[in-house]
């Protein structure tokens, strides 16, 4: 099974979504619709999340005749991540910046009620765990905040090359000298781009 | 509800298979593990942050007792997760020209799949077992797959050219700077949000706004 491929992890959980007479599909679904995006979202917290995603399985596709019509007997809330790094310490990770969100989250799954701290989170999910058989890593293969502090020296280069054209020999390794001080290439807690940002006058801090 | 985070776009699509047939498709997703040379065609489309392909079995459903019922399903399911830039009918189109044999191999079994080729059933194949996101999330919902990769090919060649011509003399900072440049030349742009593509998806997100403030007021 290819859960990793380089330092990237392929999360895939299906957890089952409490059903009978008051189902809690629809309440979740309207949590997860309404949840802050970009650089408020809450996985903007959890470390090194490249991309994920939620959505509710109610139930399977039909093809037509002749296929056989199956049926799920139970909704799945499924949630996808990649993300670098390990499984535990990623969940843990994410139990720390994220305890109230999931606590509501997983009051509307099955059994959600047995998880009070990271070391029961993290094996409720492993049971809600489903391998992954086939995993293609088309990004780099880098944590996070290499990844952000790579995108802000592209963004400020490019501005550098472009607004230093037709300089004097002095002047361009002046001000390429001023650029490096005010850049800080080596460090990547800053300046650096905002996970999740999506607008230019937020996305540097 | 949206399949879109900035410039990325989450599909999802699950599509049943024999479940007898199910171990051949494992065994060529094992092969691509194994031989990465397998999946070059994959790598052509670097429109593509991450793909997956997760197969369930029947009995792999997770159950987790406390009443839920145990799934009886005839089928097993392949669940296909990609996040990639640019529209939809781009990315599917994409896929089916760079690897009509590999989606064949990865689809093989599957009930009523009509192959990659011709790309019509096969764009009605993917539309009709397309499930929706409910929540998106994109770290740098402004840079593409491509930004990323050049973003790490600016930095890989920034920072021993800043160590190489700490001191040097003004004509010999820039000759170096002008290679530099002409090294990256494909890797330099600038980055910033979508434009508006599409009116209503605008209106989709204005309105989103509101309601999240409507709630957080009352």
């Amino acid at each position: 099974m290819a859960n990793k491929s380089g330092n990237a992890y392929a999360l895939t959980v299906l957890c089952p979504i409490r059903g009978g007479v008051q189902s809690h599909t629809a309440p979740l679904q309207q949590q997860l619709q309404t949840l802050q995006v970009n650089e408020q979202s809450p996985m903007a917290k959890v470390p090194n999340t490249y991309l994920c995603r939620f959505w509710v399985l109610s139930d399977v596709p039909y093809q037509g005749k002749p296929g056989f019509l199956d049926h799920l007997k139970s909704d799945y809330l499924v949630f996808s991540s990649n993300f670098y790094g390990e499984l535990d310490p990623y969940l843990e990770g994410m139990w720390k910046a994220l305890e109230t969100g999931i606590r509501v989250i997983l009051s509307h799954c099955v059994d959600g009620d047995s998880v009070s701290d990271a070391e029961s989170f993290i094996e409720y999910i492993k049971r809600c765990k489903v391998a992954t058989t086939f995993f293609f890593n088309g990004s780099t293969d880098e944590p996070l905040a290499q990844q952000l502090k790579n995108l802000y020296l592209k963004q400020e280069f490019s501005k550098f090359a472009f607004e230093n054209q037709g300089k004097s020999a002095s002047d361009l390794q002046a001000a390429f000298r001023a650029f490096v001080l005010r850049t800080q290439p080596d460090n990547l807690d800053g300046p650096t781009w905002a996970a999740g940002a999506y607008h230019l006058d937020k996305v540097v801090k | 509800m949206s399949n879109i985070a900035g410039k990325a776009y989450a599909m999802n699509a699950v599509t049943p298979m024999r479940w007898y047939t199910a171990w051949w498709n494992r065994l060529f997703f094992g092969i691509a593990n194994l031989r990465p040379s397998t999946t070059a065609g994959l790598a052509t489309l670097s429109l593509i942050h991450y793909a997956r392909w997760v197969i369930i079995m029947p009995g792999q459903f997770p159950n987790l007792g406390k009443g839920q019922p145990r799934e009886n399903v005839k089928y097993a399911y392949m669940i296909f997760f990609s996040n990639f830039n640019g529209s939809w009918n781009q990315y599917v189109d994409s896929f089916s020209s760079a690897i009509p044999r590999g989606l064949d191999l990865f689809w093989f079994g599957s009930i009523k799949y009509p192959k990659s080729v011709p790309v019509l059933p096969f764009h009605r194949y993917i539309t009709s077992n397309q499930i929706w996101t409910d929540y998106y999330y994109n770290a740098y919902p402004m840079a593409t797959s491509n930004d990323v990769k050049s973003a790490k090919r600016i930095k890989d060649a920034l920072l021993p050219f800043i160590a190489d011509s700490q001191r040097e003399s003004p004509e010999e900072f820039l000759q170096k700077y002008n290679r530099l440049l002409i090294n990256l030349q494909h890797d330099i742009s600038q980055m910033g949000p979508n434009p508006v593509v599409s009116l209503s998806a605008s209106a989709v997100e204005r309105n989103l706004g509101k309601e999240r403030e409507w709630r957080e007021k009352n």
